[in-house]
């Protein structure tokens, strides 16, 4: 006896709804996953850049440093060089007063310029003439002058005048160097 | 009371499941890297304000040595060069009647640089050409101190001159020589 003209259908666990939740929930889960993956993947591409920036700020700080060597080598040889242009300036000044201070009456023939001092050869009419135009001045640069005559054959006299500074002539370049 | 389908707990384990995961998994995994990465993300920031600052200083360094290397350049040169005695000679043979140049061989270190002392003799017919040759020397191939002891002796028209120098260059100079030296 049948109770229905159509067949039965075959029931399934996967009804419409069921498929729709768990679509949803696929997709849920999908989202979640995919959302971690991403912050790993972030999280390691941070870590990969934050080492390559260690790396770069390594490779500035050394260059800054050979550069500020550098930098520091040239300074020191600009300010070597311009002692020692200054000095020659100072030693060119050093040697035209000198001869400035010579008067015409005496003539000299040998000069040394020594650390700390000045010794003079030469030949001057009289004492007089040398004691006034010649002496007086090195007196008043010189700390310590010392003077020897000699009859020369025209009847002048030979002088050597010997005039030591207690400090040294160099020390004092040096000082006006600094000062300049 | 209305019957609860198969369906119904089907769906419901499922959920619970479902929440379960979610549960566990945001705890154990998605916080802690969220939490991970807000901190990277800031620490990454600080690292590239850090970086461009580093970057500014360096061009601003490198911008101050070409500075200074433009500006000394005669100086920097001079202080590379070897002293040759012959090229000395030929450079300022002009200005004296004669010009003698030997160099002695006692290097020694001065501030950090090599020092040579040079023994010069020379010819001249006034103490201005020594003037001029002071004021030459400054302008140089050489970074040149002219020293003590100077002395000039009076021969009939000429004077004749002596006096040291001291020959300044870089310190791998003396290396170079000692190796010579040797």
């Amino acid at each position: 006896m049948k109770y229905s003209y159509i067949k039965p259908r075959r029931k399934s666990m996967l009804t419409p709804e069921i498929k729709l939740v768990v679509t949803f929930f696929a997709m849920t889960l999908f989202m979640l996953i995919s959302t971690y993956v991403f912050l790993l993947i972030k999280n390691s591409q941070f870590q990969q850049e934050e080492i390559d920036i260690i790396e770069a700020k390594y490779n500035i700080e050394r260059n800054i440093k050979i550069m500020e060597i550098k930098i520091i080598y040239i300074e020191k040889q600009n300010a070597l060089s311009q002692k020692i242009f200054t000095k020659n300036s100072v030693l060119k000044d050093s040697i035209k007063n000198l001869f400035d201070l010579v008067p015409q009456r005496i003539t000299l023939s040998k000069a040394e310029l020594l650390k700390n001092g000045l010794v003079l050869y030469g030949i001057t009419p009289n004492k007089d003439v040398y004691n006034f135009m010649l002496h007086a001045p090195l007196r008043s640069i010189f700390h310590r002058t010392y003077s020897s005559f000699y009859p020369a054959k025209n009847g002048w006299l030979k002088f050597v005048s010997t005039n030591y500074m207690d400090n040294d002539i160099e020390k004092i370049m040096n000082e006006e160097t600094n000062d300049e | 009371m209305s019957k609860i389908t198969r369906q119904s707990i089907y769906i419901l384990i499922i959920s619970v499941f479902l929440f379960i995961f979610v549960l566990v998994f945001s705890f154990s995994s998605l916080i802690p890297e969220g939490k991970e990465y807000r901190k990277e993300k800031t620490q990454l920031l600080a690292q590239r304000q850090d970086l461009q600052r580093y970057q500014d200083f360096e061009a601003q360094t490198y911008d101050t040595l070409k500075k200074l290397q433009a500006n000394n350049r005669h100086i920097i040169a001079a202080f590379d060069k070897e002293f040759l005695p012959e090229r000395f000679v030929k450079k300022y043979k002009s200005s004296f009647n004669s010009l003698d140049v030997t160099k002695v061989q006692t290097l020694d270190l001065e501030e950090g640089f090599s020092v040579y002392d040079v023994k010069t003799s020379s010819q001249i017919s006034s103490p201005a050409v020594f003037y001029k040759f002071l004021d030459e020397i400054n302008k140089s191939d050489w970074i040149i101190a002219v020293n003590f002891p100077i002395e000039f002796v009076r021969d009939g028209e000429v004077l004749n001159s002596s006096f040291k120098m001291k020959v300044y260059s870089n310190s791998k100079d003396l290396n170079r020589s000692k190796l010579v030296k040797k």
